[in-house]
């Protein structure tokens, strides 16, 4: 194993699936430089036509991305902010995740779109937004949100081999984040949840930044009360099995996600959990999210999203 | 490149054949055969038989939505009866009766069809994207209307594609008219040709009744991109002869359309004009045309008998086809 951090998980991953795979490209804006350091470094190696800077022009980036991966390419289309998604809501939402199906199987549309997720940087309502509940909620679109160094630059490698539009949400928060990685080639498949802490009282299902903030919590309550902190790093595909396997043991469970509350994904995982796990439940599950309403900026940020104290709050609720 | 006598008769059998294939749709919606909706191509099947008879089996098309592009289709080696069978949402439709009228066939360049107006253009210039950097000569023509020139994505393609100089034909059917809203009321010029002057690639504008004239402008624009200069803007002034979607208000807003003005351009209809310059340069006898169509009647006639008997799809096939393998 050795030392990185997450941005540089995600740009080994890059760099190594860019030199596996000649039609791998990326494309999107700024990418030479890389806004978030995750492509940076990677045009002197590869060069321009395999690094492609843009114009600032989502709908562009996205349908260059979407043409030629029917034409046969891998491209990974990085749209900086992933709240930027929703201007190519068109080619993302009806053209990448539909067209597969709509066309009966005849084309293929291999893509990774990356996107930087969350708050915590106080940019306001159109900077820090995790738009998870629409890819989830979309048929055609497979969504990961990696939680470490060691899942992002595994996981990223799987979604560019993916024969699907596969969105890729990285959050802001951890490109820093340290942590090991193996000196060998690895890939990590879609739909296995990582149980990052083993607990006995409280499961506590949450990806991205949350799973760190779940992880916070669990170390605040430890003297108390022993949470048991799932990652499904994918949620589509999603293993409700891993899930369902740890409320048979703690009976109870919190989902926590940084996505709105209202329709978000909180309330699709609570409704599978009640549905394949209602006999194991002592307590109603609890649901953590950001609230309803768009994200402030400035000081008022941390109260529209969630924090390890409310994950705690949610846990004692369920414990009475 | 120069047409000869079996070009000519191709360019006039595609456009007949797309015509009555048209007629099978809206008929088919009468009887309910067709399960969607059909936006009527005729009056435009000059533009789309000059524009896709004589592109390459591995250029991209994205073909017009009038007609649902059965021109553009049967012309770029489509098959006919599969289009028709979507629209009946048999399994004999080339997306298995999946989409209810999305056209689709990669072998021929047809990488499917949108429900969105204005999304070719991103699309497009992913194919033409691809197209330069596999360096094989291909090329990718994008069609859209009047109506879809008003879309801010056209911006975006027009100008990375003449900024990567890509290897794209940009082709306008400007019919006049946008579901019910006049040209005149969505673009402040005459010609939306000229939009091409500001990203620094050709725009011409050429008569969409006049078959010959749209292959001419098409193939200099095509050696244009294969030979790497980049891409170019057609606009092909044509008329809607029927209404918007079959069933719906003939309108200019909310006022009929003038009647006179159809049958004013309907005088030059594309099909007889291009018969008569036929006849006028004897490659055909009135003997010809009349067997043509016999044959070509008889053909749409099949068609429309084999995508009938292939019948409902499995309900059963879909759940495989939300994700690739």
């Amino acid at each position: 194993m050795k030392d990185t951090v997450f941005v540089m998980a995600i740009n080994e991953a890059l760099r190594e699936e860019l030199t596996r795979d000649e039609k791998v490209f990326i494309i999107g804006e700024d990418v030479q430089q890389g806004t978030f350091g995750t492509t940076g470094g990677l045009v002197q190696q590869f060069g321009k036509e395999r690094i492609m800077d843009t114009p600032l022009a989502e709908t562009a980036v996205a349908g260059s991305a979407i043409g030629s991966a029917m034409a046969g390419y891998r491209p990974v289309a990085d749209m900086m902010f992933a709240d930027f998604m929703w201007i190519a809501g068109d080619e993302i939402f009806l053209k990448a995740a539909k067209w597969h199906f709509l066309h009966a199987g005849k084309v293929n549309v291999p893509i990774v779109f990356m996107g930087a997720i969350g708050g915590g940087f106080k940019l306001g309502a159109e900077h820090s937004q995790c738009p998870e509940a629409a890819v989830m909620h979309t048929p055609g679109l497979k969504l990961v949100i990696p939680s470490t160094p060691y899942d992002a630059k595994g996981l990223l490698k799987t979604a560019i081999r993916d024969n699907n539009p596969v969105v890729f949400f990285y959050h802001k928060a951890l490109l820093g984040f340290a942590g090991q990685i193996p000196e060998e080639e690895y890939t990590i498949p879609f739909g296995v949840a990582d149980i990052k802490r083993e607990g006995t009282d409280v499961t506590v299902v949450a990806t991205g930044m949350m799973v760190h903030h779940a992880l916070a919590a669990a170390e605040q309550l430890k003297d108390r009360i022993s949470l048991e902190v799932i990652d499904p790093r994918t949620l589509e595909p999603f293993d409700i099995d891993t899930i369902v396997k740890s409320v048979e043991k703690t009976s109870r469970a919190v989902v926590v996600d940084e996505d709105t509350l209202r329709c978000g994904v909180t309330g699709e995982i609570a409704a599978q959990i009640m549905e394949k796990a209602f006999d194991y439940l002592d307590a109603p599950v609890q649901r953590v999210a950001a609230a309803n309403m768009p994200i402030p900026g400035g000081y008022m940020e941390e109260h529209a999203l969630p924090q390890p104290k409310d994950i705690i709050a949610a846990v004692e609720a369920l414990m009475g | 490149m120069k047409l000869e006598k079996d070009d000519l008769i191709k360019l006039y059998k595609n456009m007949v054949l797309g015509r009555k294939i048209d007629m099978i749709t809206i008929e088919g919606l009468a009887t309910g055969k067709v399960t969607s909706f059909f936006h009527s191509g005729q009056g435009s099947e000059g533009l789309a038989a000059g524009v896709a008879s004589f592109l390459r089996d591995d250029d991209y098309l994205y073909a017009h939505h009038r007609g649902h592009g059965i021109v553009y289709l049967i012309s770029k080696g489509c098959s006919g009866m599969e289009f028709l069978a979507e629209h009946y949402g048999f399994a004999g439709g080339c997306s298995k009766g999946i989409s209810g009228f999305h056209s689709v066939d990669p072998a021929h360049g047809i990488m499917g069809s949108s429900g969105t107006i204005g999304s070719q253009f991103p699309l497009t210039l992913g194919w033409g994207l691809a197209c330069k950097k596999n360096g094989r000569g291909q090329v990718a023509v994008g069609c859209f209307g009047d109506g879809s020139s008003n879309r801010g994505t056209l911006h975006e393609a027009f100008n990375l594609a003449a900024v990567w100089k890509l290897p794209i034909v940009w082709v306008c059917d400007n019919n006049g008219v946008a579901q019910y809203t006049p040209i005149a009321d969505a673009y402040p010029k005459e010609d939306i040709a000229d939009l091409a002057a500001g990203y620094d690639m050709p725009g011409v504008v050429v008569d969409g009744m006049d078959v010959l004239a749209v292959h001419e402008v098409v193939q200099a624009a095509v050696a244009r991109a294969r030979a790497g200069e980049g891409p170019s803007l057609i606009e092909a002034k044509t008329l809607r002869y029927r209404t918007h979607s079959e069933g719906s208000p003939d309108v200019f807003h909310f006022e009929p359309r003038p009647p006179e003005l159809v049958e004013a351009w309907k005088k030059r209809d594309p099909i007889k004009s291009f018969a008569e310059k036929l006849l006028a340069q004897k490659v055909l006898t009135p003997q010809d045309i009349e067997k043509i169509d016999q044959e070509l009647q008889a053909e749409a006639d099949e068609m429309d008998r084999l995508a009938t008997a292939s019948g409902k799809p499995d309900p059963a096939i879909m759940a495989d086809m939300i994700y690739a393998e």
